[in-house]
């Protein structure tokens, strides 16, 4: 059941009139909630990270193709392929279109 | 596939096609159509359930109680201490969250919850309502867990500096005025205690100090436990970084502190008694305050939860999240919390519309230094299983024993990453 809750379109906006930062969910399901934990790390659409790389907007086949590899050590890394191997290909794939699209 | 329509979807979404955004929180707010959510602590795990309650539930009515004017973060706290920050660059304000999310700010301290009249009861007499109620206090340092030690000795020789901010200070000013060739006495608990690598990267920056400043100097970890978090690689760091400076006593080989001396700054343990010119005691915890007074704890001091949604095991339309929780296999650290509280404000929010939550899964990501230059790690990512929140087999683990200089220096930049990151997810 990929889709569970349908969230409203939100838009998160700073204080400053002009600079406009939006941050969109429009539904809230299994692939959504687990795509906030990358926030962290890599930042969010209103916020980039000063040393990680940036993973939203970016082509889904070029996340996904890039979290397989970390996944299967095919790609040096630090701790992504600690963490992509805590996922099934199915749903890394999933959280690659998720990522590019918002 | 389950899709449900709101009643107010369409108004929030025709505005939020608008450029008037600025404008949709207040709106939510004073319309409240989807409840009121009350989170009780304003650190990594109330802040991120309070923004992210607003960005899965804009219309829902969010009131987060917080003691303190600002969070001066446990992370980051012993940078303090090694001199490579200062306590200005941890220290945050919560007004994002207010200005830029719409989360009502409430100064002030819970003293007590009726969960049958679902309502919260502040210091000032004043009583704040709830649909949902999120717990997430943090610890309740145990004083009489240490023989000998007491909060008035906390404050004036014996810092913990386990709650960063005073107590942060009081541990740097002693370690800068200790003479060279002094001994710093650092005792860690026996587990579970917040932040479990916190005492093994505190010794490897206060090493950092040392080295540079006082080389003479000693480090003596009198340890409650026989292994601790990242052990192989802080213990392999100490050897190449520090060599000579820092001892480990395992509990079992008399580590174990049995009392101390505030007066005489002596700490006696099974292999004897020790005088220190610095002695740092981390003492044994519990949930917050609020948790246990609130009887939403165990008898051993900590909130059980369901592991798929940390619902309150003891109360109905509570929340236990962070350092307060027993959370399985996950530490009690600051990005777990951040992603408990992901997960709790989509079943709050499912909750309040009556619709099935998404399936939970969490990550926690422990970056420590050795150096400024050299970082290690422990990852994990988590979901819900019948024994608790459990680790995906065969994913997770820590950085690898061996590993180029280069590799070290990265994890330290991502530290760095992984903070402003997280600062910026929790308090917008």
């Amino acid at each position: 059941m990929p889709f569970r809750i349908h969230i409203l379109a939100v838009a998160l906006v700073l204080t400053a009139g002009s600079a406009v930062a939006q941050q969109r969910i429009a539904t809230l399901d299994d692939t959504a909630l687990a795509a906030q934990a990358c926030n962290v790390c890599h930042g969010s659409q209103s916020y980039l990270s000063p040393t990680m790389p940036p993973i939203r907007g970016v082509d889904a086949t070029t996340l996904y193709t890039a979290l397989i590899e970390l996944k299967t050590d095919k790609r040096p890394s630090t701790i992504m392929g600690r963490i992509s191997r805590g996922y099934s290909d199915e749903q890394l794939k999933a959280l690659a279109d998720y990522l590019s699209k918002n | 596939m389950t899709k449900t329509s709101f009643s107010r979807r369409n108004v929030l979404a025709g505005l939020g096609a608008t450029a008037g955004l600025l404008a949709a929180p207040h709106i939510a707010s004073a319309q409240a159509s989807a409840g009121r959510v009350v989170v009780i602590g304003g650190g990594f795990g109330g802040a991120t359930a309070a923004r992210y309650v607003k960005l899965f539930s804009p219309d829902t009515d969010v009131v987060l109680v917080e003691r303190d004017a600002t969070y001066i973060t446990c992370p980051f706290s012993n940078y303090v201490l090694a001199g490579i920050r200062d306590l200005n660059s941890i220290t945050h304000r919560r007004d994002p969250l207010r200005q830029r999310f719409g989360v009502r700010l409430v100064r002030g301290e819970a003293t007590a919850v009726d969960t049958n009249a679902r309502s919260v009861k502040l210091k000032d007499g004043a009583s704040l309502p709830y649909d949902r109620l999120v717990v997430a206090p943090g610890i309740e340092l145990n004083y009489a867990g240490v023989p000998g030690w007491s909060e008035q000795a906390a404050n004036t020789v014996m810092p913990h500096a386990w709650k960063a901010g005073p107590q942060t200070v009081l541990l740097r000013k002693q370690l800068e005025a200790m003479a060279d060739g002094g001994t710093v006495i650092i005792a860690p608990p026996a587990n579970p205690f917040r932040c479990p690598p916190g005492p093994y990267e505190r010794v490897s920056m206060i090493a950092w100090y040392l080295k540079n400043h006082k080389p003479k100097s000693k480090i003596l970890v009198l340890d409650a436990k026989d292994a601790f978090s990242k052990q192989g690689l802080f213990m392999a760091g100490w050897e190449s970084q520090y060599p000579g400076m820092i001892t480990w006593i395992a509990g079992k080989d008399g580590g174990k502190v049995e009392s101390v001396d505030p007066k005489g700054m002596t700490v006696t343990a099974g292999f004897g008694k020790e005088k220190g010119a610095v002695i740092n005691v981390i003492p044994p915890q519990t949930a917050g305050r609020i948790a246990l007074d609130a009887g939403l704890a165990e008898a051993n001091g900590w909130c059980a939860v369901d592991p798929a949604s940390f619902a309150s095991r003891k109360a109905q339309n509570v929340y236990v999240l962070g350092d307060a929780s027993i959370a399985g296999a996950m530490p009690k650290s600051g990005t777990a919390a951040n992603s408990q509280a992901k997960v709790v404000a989509a079943n709050i929010a499912a909750s309040l519309r009556g619709v099935t939550a998404p399936t939970a899964v969490y990550h926690n990501t422990c970056y420590s230094l050795v150096t400024p230059d050299y970082g290690i790690s422990v990852s994990d990512t988590y979901r819900p299983g019948p024994q608790g929140v459990a680790v995906v087999p065969n994913s997770g683990g820590v950085s690898p024993a061996r590993a180029e200089a280069a590799q070290r220096k990265a994890e330290a930049n991502y530290t760095m990453g992984w903070y402003a990151g997280i600062i910026a997810d929790t308090f917008g």
